[in-house]
């Protein structure tokens, strides 16, 4: 039942994937689009599975943290996730969208994600450590594991989203914040992230 | 669709538009990668009326987790320690991974994975529930027989955790280890196993390292007898649907066993070794005949054999044996470590346990072979919907 589902969809979209190809070379993609672009605008993400690293402890009376989870587009256009905000108790500060990267000196750092976390169209990303994250700073309290965490989305269509993260205990998610990783610049003392 | 049916679906979806045709190919090899076999598919569902792993025919291998609340672990706290360990081992038993889980791929095979979970004395105790101590739980009475030690013995917390797949299984252990530890301290695991799935039928006895046929006795899943020795009815409301459960660590001495002809094993116990059967009849599941003599005037199931000794007429003093063996090596000396998780399960510890043990302790040939080390009681709340928690009737 399940792969039957899987198999129509990746067909219909494979099949989709060549004719924009096919297209790509002497015409503009929207030739192949179907619908109206109005019609999406209102369209919210969905997520699932979404949860916050535990920062039981603030560390010199701050801390920081990343949000995770799975954010599904179910509209024709891709969406952005460019970031959020939090409830003022937690943090004032915005909650950016990170990524964790390669720096020069082959280290995997992780750097703000300006232009933001897109959603395919038809799509999802997965937010994971190591990976794309919703990322905390400025920590007023602790979060402990199995707080939830209220916090509010806000996507490139216009559109925001109210979204629960239950927070968990994990050991990874520490990646090294490099500020100046998507400069090439020499990187700045470092912070590192780590709640564990 | 189930959850891994979206990941996978937008996994393959996001590939396809991301880089064509290319990466058709490698996400076809994942998919063959986590191609399931009947065992390695199988999955027991978590929620119900009851709780998983106690009506479940057994799994191939079991952990028992020991807990101890934290000092500082409050009745909020505890509420959200159940609430997480319930999101972890409903993902786990349909093959998911926990939520976060660092080795995802280790949940694809659940192999009828269920994960259950009790509450010892202290636990009541220490979270000011004393009121709401189901009737019939208690710790048991010091019995002479005994030589407990604690790493054994006791704890706040049960989870116990069974698979057909001790790979899966380790990786459930340390995914439920790690939620439950911001909450509580580890004070024990103790690991054991029955047959491998496949080797015997499914509704074949298990032995025990003894070689016995243990188990005939025990009430068939899905019976009114079965739900009337195990299921407690509402005293106190919460615990409606729930059980007690009796875990015993008896160490076995192989070796003095070993010196033992077949037929001295055989009257210890009262059973035929090859089948189980009752000394007086043929079949294992044959009515043992308590009357019968020998030429010599003797009982053929003698005064000192364990099942005349266990057994009763009293349908009030039954209940459900789902004991593992463990064997954790061979000791320095070169004998054994091996003996049997004796996990019982029943509606009331007093009324339906106590009894048989006292006969035991008071009169048992196998007390000769075997001392119990560890012993631990836990009330094991009701089972519970998607949305609610292990517990909820207690801690909510």
């Amino acid at each position: 039942m399940t792969m039957t589902i899987i198999a129509k969809r990746t067909l219909a979209f494979a099949t989709l994937t060549m004719a924009a190809l096919a297209l790509a070379g002497c015409t503009s993609a929207a030739a192949v689009s179907t619908h109206t672009p109005e019609a999406d605008a209102a369209v919210v993400p969905t997520f699932t599975d979404v949860w916050v690293k535990a920062a039981p402890e603030l560390m010199g009376g701050t801390g920081m943290t990343a949000l995770f989870g799975v954010f599904e587009n179910p509209s024709h256009d891709d969406i952005t996730i460019l970031g959020g905000t939090a409830d003022a108790a937690l943090t004032t500060t915005k909650l950016d969208t990170h990524e964790v990267v390669q720096n020069d000196a082959g280290e995997m750092v992780m750097q703000e994600k300006k232009d933001g976390i897109v959603i395919p169209a038809h799509g999802s990303v997965t937010l994971k450590p190591g990976s794309y994250h919703i990322m905390f700073w400025d920590l007023k309290k602790p979060i402990a594991v199995g707080d939830t965490i209220t916090i509010t989305v806000n996507f490139s269509n216009g559109t925001s989203a109210t979204v629960d993260a239950v927070a968990r205990d994990i050991a990874n998610a520490n990646e090294t914040y490099d500020p100046k990783a998507d400069t090439g610049a020499t990187p700045a003392p470092s912070s590192t992230m780590n709640m564990g | 669709m189930t959850r891994r049916g979206f990941l996978l679906s937008a996994g393959t979806t996001t590939g396809a538009f991301a880089l064509g045709a290319g990466v058709g190919v490698a996400a076809n090899a994942a998919v063959a990668l986590r191609a399931d076999t009947a065992v390695g598919a199988a999955t027991v569902n978590f929620y119900g009326a009851h709780q998983a792993g106690i009506e479940t025919p057994f799994q191939a291998h079991g952990v028992f987790l020991g807990f101890d609340l934290k000092r500082d672990t409050t009745h909020v706290m505890a509420r959200r320690m159940m609430e997480l360990l319930t999101d972890d081992a409903a993902r786990l038993a349909q093959g998911d991974p926990a939520l976060p889980d660092n080795d995802p791929y280790l949940a694809e095979k659940p192999a009828r994975l269920t994960a259950t979970f009790g509450f010892g004395p202290g636990f009541f105790t220490k979270l000011g529930l004393s009121s709401q101590i189901p009737a019939g739980f208690a710790d048991l009475p010091a019995y002479r027989i005994d030589k407990l030690v604690p790493e054994y013995s006791g704890s706040d917390l049960v989870i116990s955790i069974g698979s057909d797949d001790p790979l899966t299984l380790a990786h459930a252990v340390r995914q439920l280890t790690r939620t439950a530890r911001s909450f509580s301290s580890i004070r024990w695991s103790q690991k054991g196993f029955v047959r491998s799935q496949g080797v015997a039928p499914a509704t074949q006895t298990n032995r025990n390292l003894f070689g016995q046929v243990d188990g005939t006795i025990n009430p068939a899943p899905g019976t009114e007898a079965f739900a009337g020795q195990v299921w407690a009815e509402g005293s106190p409301s919460w615990f409606a649907g729930g059980t007690q459960l009796v875990l015993r660590r008896i160490a076995m001495n192989l070796d003095t066993w070993d010196k033992l002809d077949e037929g001295g094993k055989e009257i210890s116990v009262g059973r035929k070794l090859s089948n189980g059967a009752p000394l007086t009849g043929v079949h294992e599941f044959d009515a043992a005949d308590m009357e019968a003599k020998n030429s010599a005037g003797l009982s053929v199931i003698p005064d000192f054999a364990h099942m005349r000794r266990a057994r009763t007429d009293n349908p009030k003093e039954k209940f459900l044996r789902r004991p593992l063996n463990y064997d954790d090596g061979i000791l320095l000396d070169g004998t054994s470590n091996s003996g049997l998780l004796f996990a019982a399960y029943m509606a009331n510890i007093q009324t339906q346990y106590l009894p048989v043990q006292q006969r035991l302790v008071d009169l048992d040939l196998l007390n000769t072979w075997t001392t119990p080390i560890g012993s631990a009681v836990y009330a094991l709340p009701p089972g519970c919907l998607p949305g609610g928690f292990i517990g909820e009737g207690l801690l909510s």
